[in-house]
């Protein structure tokens, strides 16, 4: 189950090798042109999009549930969830499944970018202001003239509920 | 985990399984039966405790424990009566041991005080009773006691026998009651010298002499003259040592060597049949264990010849009273001059083995009871007692957790492949279809064992109860009665710790709200007293829990109010009865502190609906107004498979437990009806049901023309009854339930999840939860 994230690790570990605490590693995955990152030790697994099964009351950035070896995952559009609308899905859409405390997610995004290596330093604080990106992210970071947003994965996963 | 810390943890599951021992013991007792083998098991299960407690350095436990036993070990001997009172200290005193048990298993402190009255207690009523008050004290384990009383042993004013050289020997015969027989009689002579190792493994000299006691009339002397100065004393060296005798007629060597079995190799032990030897030798002869040492009596003795026929008599009825052992041989024949008859016929025996064979003068042969009647002290031995006939071996829940999921795995797949098979491939692969069909069986078998493997009888949260209910009578002033009906009905262990939270809640609100006070139960023409009944039944692929109480009802105007206020229930919405009740279980009603005070109900009812549908079980609750309330859990048998339907519902698949259909009908031929509010509801049989589309429901868009949908009629809780209106039937098929909420949340509507043979997940369709939100939907 940890094959995948363990393997990631693994290739990263020389370029990490001079890295001290003070550095995080991400993954960085892309919605549009808009680059987003998670801190790499949450990532369990990254698969290809297979459908899910919807589930109903809930918000639209829910696309529903998929199998993971038997155990049910709930998975996230994250770009819905930032408010632009319903991914439309391919076979070359990504799941990224993570572990957020004791619960596993997926979100889906657009591809997997890159593996990064950034300074803790270099991380900012999202500019004030109404947007949701304030909401669920924790930090920016720029990387190779990049700006990477850090997913606040709780923000992401809560209010999942539909109004009534 | 260190090795300590596993033996722990097996130490208080075994704890638990003796408290829940202990509590159907007491209830046994408490409805009347008072006899030795509820006593003994008693006693063993406290004894097993404190021999845990002891050796993991559980000092409070061990001397509340210690006293409780010596209360019970009076009880035993018939020192002290099994009062009432006796039976309602012990049942207090059970669950001070819980209580303990729990502090030692959390690492928590009780404060110092806790036990004590009950303890004294128990020392009151040792005390009222014992011959000696110095019985106790010499008693290993006294140390272990909260309080210390230091007690002054004269050893020169203990007055040896004559015939014994010991003049620092202490004399032990009080603790055993001497009956007045005396050693002049054949007996065993037993040299009992424990090393080191007996103390090192927990055992207590004292269990076996009690074990010895119950063979016949025992004198226990303590040799003492071993001990060394004060200087030269090292404390965990074993000085004492024991001369026994035992009078008794049919013990033989071997039940003798039986008693000490478990501390064979820790000790040092020396039987002898004597005769008419004076009662102990100087030096103790060892006699290897297979020498019957058989003392040919040629000529009765004098001084037993003296004996007069009247004490033969008392004699004989006293040794029969004490022996417990079947005899082998057939009896003999109640002659005229027993005594002098068998002297003749049977020179060759001693007169133990003499006596045992000789039926008690006036009364028939004293019946034959089983042959320890009297508690066996080692655990292991306990543990064979207690499951004669059955053999069973502990094993780790996860282990069996595994086996379950991999059945539940090997049920999907079984599931895919029958599905898999279209019917061109059926007709061509005829073996190939019976060989899946044997499959199926094998799997359906295989499931049900595993199942079976994991299904407990639901006493073991059931018997929790009964010490709730006297806590929550002693709370609130009332006076309660817990009666519990179909305990041994079995259920899955998973469900079964699921059901502890649950039950305590709504016997609790029994208690709390429906239960009247005496005075107003007696004004009302009830009984002073209330009765809270707890029942659990098997129907069909369910399980039923009721809690049902005679109190009060529940208060509807007060509950009603309380919804229309926090919203719950809208001000022109008019529910009915039940679905008032219902009300109680609504999420966010009972969450009020303010609501803690009405008459009603609603306190944590919240807490038990949320726990029985995450096991995918359903609450329901009727209440009848001055006459009380049932509220009832529906629980699956198992967690694990669910016979379902399977349906479509817009493009995704839905399932239906098989359980709760009644029918399935076309929609084309359903008599739907509209009602005023512009609902529909669906007559069947003269009956009107309220229908629910699942596609508008779920928010499923619905692509198929109505004609060719079908109505699926459920039953809900209470044998109410629901239409749900679907694209599609599938199929019936088993799934494995798979938890939503252990990733995601709850979602309404939705009992949880289950994998199909393709590997999409379908969800289980809520029928109860889909019926009872209408009423809070209306209201929103």
């Amino acid at each position: 189950m940890m094959m995948e994230a363990l393997s990631l690790r693994d290739d990263m570990a020389d370029n990490s090798a001079a890295s001290a605490q003070n550095s995080l590693q991400l993954i960085a995955f892309s919605i549009g042109e808009q680059t987003y990152g998670v801190e790499i030790t949450t990532v369990r697994e990254i698969r290809a999009w297979n459908g899910a099964t919807p589930l109903p009351n809930t918000r639209e950035f829910v696309r529903g549930v998929i199998n993971l070896r038997g155990t049910i995952v709930p998975i996230f559009d994250l770009r819905a969830r930032f408010g632009d609308g319903q991914t439309s899905p391919t076979k070359n859409h990504v799941v990224v499944v993570m572990s957020v405390g004791d619960k596993w997610v997926g979100l889906l995004v657009d591809a997997v970018s890159d593996i990064l290596t950034v300074s803790k330093d270099d991380i900012h604080n999202v500019p004030e202001g109404n947007s949701i990106d304030t909401e669920l992210l924790n930090g920016i970071v720029t990387h190779d003239n990049r700006m990477v947003g850090l997913i606040d994965l709780h923000a992401v996963i809560s209010g999942v509920r539909a109004e009534s | 985990m260190s090795d300590l810390d596993e033996f722990k943890a097996t130490y208080f599951d075994e704890c638990s399984e003796l408290l829940t021992e202990l509590e159907e013991q007491f209830a046994a007792i408490e409805a009347g039966e008072r006899d030795a083998d509820r006593l003994n098991a008693v006693f063993r299960a406290i004894h097993s405790i404190k021999g845990g407690a002891g050796a993991f350095g559980f000092s409070a436990l061990v001397g509340f424990a210690h006293a409780y036993e010596t209360l019970l070990d009076y009880v035993r001997d018939g020192r002290i009566e099994m009062s009432d009172d006796v039976v309602t200290l012990c049942i207090r005193a059970n669950d001070i041991v819980a209580d303990h048990v729990s502090a030692a298993r959390t690492g928590e402190v009780l404060p110092a005080e806790y036990g004590l009255d009950e303890k004294a207690r128990f020392d009151a009523l040792a005390r009222g009773e014992s011959i000696e008050d110095e019985d106790e004290n010499g008693e290993p384990l006294e140390e272990f006691d909260f309080e210390f009383t230091p007690v002054m042993v004269n050893l020169d004013a203990v007055g040896p026998s004559d015939a014994f050289e010991m003049g620092d020997a202490f004399d032990l015969d009080d603790a055993f009651d001497s009956a007045p027989l005396q050693a002049e009689v054949g007996h065993w002579e037993i040299n009992f010298t424990p090393h080191r190792a007996l103390y090192a493994r927990a055992n207590d000299p004292l269990l076996l002499f009690r074990e010895l006691a119950a063979l016949g009339d025992m004198h226990v002397r303590a040799v003492l003259r071993d001990i060394p100065p004060l200087a030269e004393f090292e404390p965990f060296d074993v000085y004492c040592s024991w001369e026994i005798s035992l009078v008794s007629a049919s013990v033989t060597e071997a039940l003798i060597r039986e008693v000490f079995e478990f501390v064979e190799g820790d000790c040092d032990i020396v039987i002898a049949q004597v005769g008419d030897v004076p009662m102990a030798q100087p030096k103790p002869v060892f006699v290897e264990p297979e020498v019957e040492a058989v003392v040919e009596i040629e000529e009765p003795p004098a001084d037993l010849l003296a004996l007069a026929d009247d004490e033969v008599a008392d004699l004989l009825s006293l040794v029969s009273e004490l022996t417990t052992t079947p005899t082998a041989e057939p009896l003999p024949d109640v002659l005229a001059d027993p005594v002098q008859d068998i002297f003749d016929e049977a020179p060759v025996m001693s007169f133990a083995e003499l006596a045992a064979s000789i039926p008690p003068p006036p009364p028939k042969p004293a019946p034959v009871a089983p042959v320890r009647a009297m508690a066996p002290a080692s655990d292991s031995e306990e543990s064979t007692g207690r499951s004669v006939g059955v053999q069973s071996i502990r094993v780790d829940l996860d282990k069996v957790d595994r086996v379950v999921n991999m059945v539940s795995e090997l049920v999907i797949t079984q599931s895919m492949l029958t599905q898999q098979m279209d019917e061109a491939l059926r007709a061509k692969y005829t073996e190939l279809v019976r060989g899946l069909e044997v499959l199926a069986q094998t799997t359906r078998g295989l499931q049900d064992s595993v199942m079976a493997i994991r299904a407990q009888p639901v006493k073991s949260v059931f018997s929790r109860m009964p010490r709730l209910v006297r806590e929550l009578s002693s709370q609130t002033g009332k006076k309660i009665r817990l009666e519990t009906v179909g305990e041994n009905t079995e259920i899955d262990k998973t469900v079964i710790e699921q059901l502890s939270d649950p039950l305590t809640h709504m016997i609790r609100n029994s208690a709390d709200h429906g239960i009247e006070s005496p005075e107003k139960r007696v004004a009302m023409g009830k009984s002073e007293t209330g009765t809270v009944r707890l029942s659990a039944e098997q129907s069909g692929g369910n399980i039923l829990i009721a809690v049902e109480d005679d109190g009060a009802g529940i208060n509807r105007e007060r509950v009603l109010q309380l919804a229309r206020d926090k919203g719950i229930v809208a001000p022109d919405v008019q529910p009915t009865d039940e679905q008032i009740d219902q009300l109680i279980f609504a999420p966010g009603f009972s969450t009020a502190e303010a609501l803690s005070d009405i008459s009603g109900r609603g306190v944590g009812m919240d807490v038990v609906l949320s726990n029985i549908k995450k096991i995918g079980g359903s609450v329901h609750v009727r209440s009848w107004t001055g006459k009380g309330t049932r509220m009832t859990l529906r629980l699956p048998l198992t967690l694990a498979v669910l016979d379902v339907m399977l349906v479509k519902v817009g493009p995704s698949p839905y399932v239906v437990p098989l359980s709760s259909i009644v029918e399935t009908i076309q929609c084309s031929r359903a008599s739907f009806e509209r009602v005023p509010s512009g609902g529909q509801v669906l007559q069947v049989r003269g009956e009107y049901v309220q229908v629910i589309d699942l596609a508008t429901r779920f928010g499923m868009a619905s692509e198929h023309a109505s004609e060719s949908r079908f109505v699926v009629l459920c039953e809900a809780e209470g044998n109410s009854k629901v239409a749900l209106i679907v694209d599609d039937i599938i199929g019936q098929q088993q799934v494995v339930i798979k938890s939503l909420e252990e990733n995601f949340e709850r979602v309404d509507g939705i009992a949880g999840g289950t994998i199909l043979g393709d590997g999409n997940v379908a969800l289980i369709v809520d029928v109860q939860g889909l019926k009872t939100n209408v009423v809070h939907k209306s209201a929103a």
